[in-house]
């Protein structure tokens, strides 16, 4: 038994040597594969991330919303309209909601403005999100203004930077009290952006949402159910470009990984019938280019992985973000949570480091099949 | 002892390019002997000592390594018996570029799963041996022609082999470097081991180092004379 962990130690060693004085050759193949392994896995990380954000945007999204539209353009709503709402059966609360967007023409951002349901600021101060706080160099007890809907500028004290599992969501986020809010983007105090209900038996969403209109034809209820569809899509034609490139390096890597199997140069011929010369067997020549490929391959896969985790999780994926993303114009950019599926990590390994070290066996095998007096002549 | 009975070697059998290299030789070698096998180029040394050394099998024929017939075992075996019985000396050296000389000469004991440390050991022995020891860890290509050639021996003897082959040992080597091989071969020879060298290098054929010398031409044997 320790003969035979010797023996692989052995073979290992030397493989490890063999590998080391062909580094010119070995270092741009380990560079390539590393950096497929690197594209490979930053789009898994990412996609990865993104969709686990996408379900934290569902979890908290009520189950009917409702907006008014004016000449199928979206409009304030009337808060009174959802006193006659609440009175539809099923119905367990209407809640109005105040929110919108701003365009920051000084640093080029968006901003998503909110007046939270709990625990808003007092008037006067307000939360921010972290991107925002890092954009602005803007901390707790600073004073920030910002324009609002009449062009003039209003300051607000900062009380607290959100922290969130997401930072999707929160990262270009101010929240704000309703007065400031009303003030800052000019709805009157009996209008809100729009209503969201709770309703609890998901069977009653369409009858609700039907009796909604009836009732208010000006009204469009959105169902949860919807809005997963339009995730979806987003997500879907997002995924169809990640399949798109995640085909490409596959294929990138089994041309690579052919042309590794089929090539063995004359030199590497010669050397094999040398060790078969001087007493090495067929599985010894296995063995060694087994090690080779899984010693490569494990190395890009490690290097890979562990870039593609800083790419994505550290540098907001600084490479394919633009492609991917785009919705949120916030700089600097904000960063994904790290978060890895190690199920898919370990699908990674099987696709990449596995066929790899196969691969290097086959043409060893027809090597290890010539006549070791090859040597001789 | 060696017993080579009656053996051909046809390469391409049956095929446009046929050829044959040896035509029935019977031969016996004594172990602890030395045996020069000489002859002009393509008369069949290289293919005889590679049939000896279990490198290739015979046509036809028979080998018997100390009453054990050798030519019918599977390939499994044949290494087995390569590595453990003989150790070879290459006209081309044939050390592997990039590694150290160390390295090189425990190359072939990395079949055995023997514990590094002592294999270790004993490669640096081998190396002192031939006054290698400040060499170890050069790579092969910076040595010089007489240096490679004694780290090649010192890989030869590492599983202390009963027999040595060598085939041209002289082939690179200057008139110097000849003679100093000669005098490793006796030393080896005093120290008990079976040598069979293939040569046409009068050095290595004329010198007291041969106990036999077997004169070979067209694949056959023409001469067989023992030296007193
Ligand atoms: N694999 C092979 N296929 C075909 N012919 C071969 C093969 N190996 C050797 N030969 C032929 O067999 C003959 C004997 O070759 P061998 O190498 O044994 O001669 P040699 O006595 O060692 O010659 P040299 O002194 O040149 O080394 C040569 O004519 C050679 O061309
Ligand atoms: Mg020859």
């Amino acid at each position: 038994m320790v003969s035979v962990i010797e023996h692989h130690q052995h073979i290992l060693d030397f493989t490890i040597s063999s590998l080391l004085r062909r580094k010119g050759k070995n270092g741009a193949l380990l560079l390539v594969y590393t950096l497929i392994v690197f594209i490979l896995a930053s789009l898994l990380f990412f996609t990865n991330a993104l969709k686990r954000e996408a379900t934290l945007v569902l979890n908290e999204a009520p189950e009917i919303i409702v907006q008014r539209t004016l000449t199928g353009r979206y409009q304030t709503i009337p808060i009174a309209w959802g006193e006659r709402i609440r009175k539809i059966n099923g119905v367990m609360s209407v809640r109005p909601r105040l929110w919108g967007y701003q365009y920051d023409s000084v640093f080029q951002a968006n901003y998503t403005l909110t007046v939270p349901a709990e625990n808003p600021p007092e008037s006067g101060s307000i939360d921010i999100g972290s991107g925002i706080s890092r954009m602005r160099s803007a901390f707790p007890g600073d004073i920030i203004a910002f324009v609002g809907h009449d062009g003039l500028s209003r300051s607000f004290t900062i009380r607290n930077i959100l922290d969130s599992e997401s930072q999707l969501l929160t990262s270009d986020l101010i929240l704000l009290s309703e007065d400031d809010y009303r003030d800052f983007a000019g709805i009157p105090l009996d209008q809100a952006t729009d209503l969201t209900l709770r309703v609890r038996n998901p069977g009653e969403y369409i009858t609700i949402a039907e009796k909604i209109v009836q009732m208010y034809p000006e009204t469009r209820p959105i169902l949860r159910s919807e809005i997963q569809r339009t995730y979806d899509a987003v997500f879907g034609w997002r995924s169809g470009l990640v399949m798109v490139i995640f085909s490409a390096a596959a294929l990138a890597f089994f041309i690579f990984a052919w042309d590794k199997a089929t090539g063995l140069s004359a030199e590497e011929r010669r050397e094999i019938g040398i060790l078969k010369a001087v007493g090495w067997e067929t599985s010894d020549i296995m063995m060694m280019k087994f090690w080779e490929g899984a010693v490569v391959s494990l190395t890009a896969f490690l290097a890979g992985t562990i870039l593609a985790y800083i790419h994505v999780f550290f540098t907001s994926s600084a490479l394919f973000a633009p492609v991917l993303k785009g919705w949120s114009t916030l700089y600097p950019a904000f960063r994904l949570t790290p978060f890895i599926d190690f199920a898919q990590v370990a699908t990674l390994f099987f696709l990449i480091v596995v066929p790899y070290s196969v691969t290097t066996i086959i043409p060893s095998w027809r090597a290890a099949t010539i006549d070791p007096d090859a040597v001789m002549r | 002892m060696i017993s080579v009975r009656n053996i051909s070697k046809i390469f391409n059998a049956g095929q446009p390019g046929e050829f044959t290299a040896l035509q029935r030789i019977t031969l016996n070698l004594q172990m602890h002997e030395t045996t020069v096998l000489k002859g002009p180029s393509g008369s069949g040394k290289t293919t005889l000592l590679g049939l000896v050394g279990c490198m290739a099998r015979p046509t036809t024929g028979r080998i018997l390594l100390n009453g054990r017939e050798i030519t019918s075992l599977p390939e499994r075996f044949l290494t087995d018996i390569r590595r453990s019985t003989f150790g070879f000396i290459f006209q081309q050296l044939n050390l592997i570029k990039g590694v150290s000389a160390l390295e090189n000469v425990m190359i072939p004991a990395y079949s055995t799963g023997e514990k590094f440390s002592l294999l270790r050991r004993r490669a640096l022995e081998k190396l002192d041996m031939f006054d290698l020891g400040k060499r170890v860890d050069a790579k092969v290509e910076c040595l010089s022609g007489g240096e490679a050639q004694r780290v090649a021996i010192a890989r030869a003897l590492i599983n202390n082999p009963a027999i040595i082959i060598a085939d041209e040992p002289t082939a690179h080597l200057d008139s110097k470097l000849s003679h100093e091989f000669i005098g490793i071969m006796k030393v080896l020879k005093a120290g008990g081991s079976t040598i069979i060298l293939a040569s046409h290098d009068p050095i290595v054929y004329d010198s007291d180092l041969a106990d036999r010398v077997v004169e070979m031409r067209d694949g056959q044997i023409v001469s067989e004379e023992h030296c007193p």
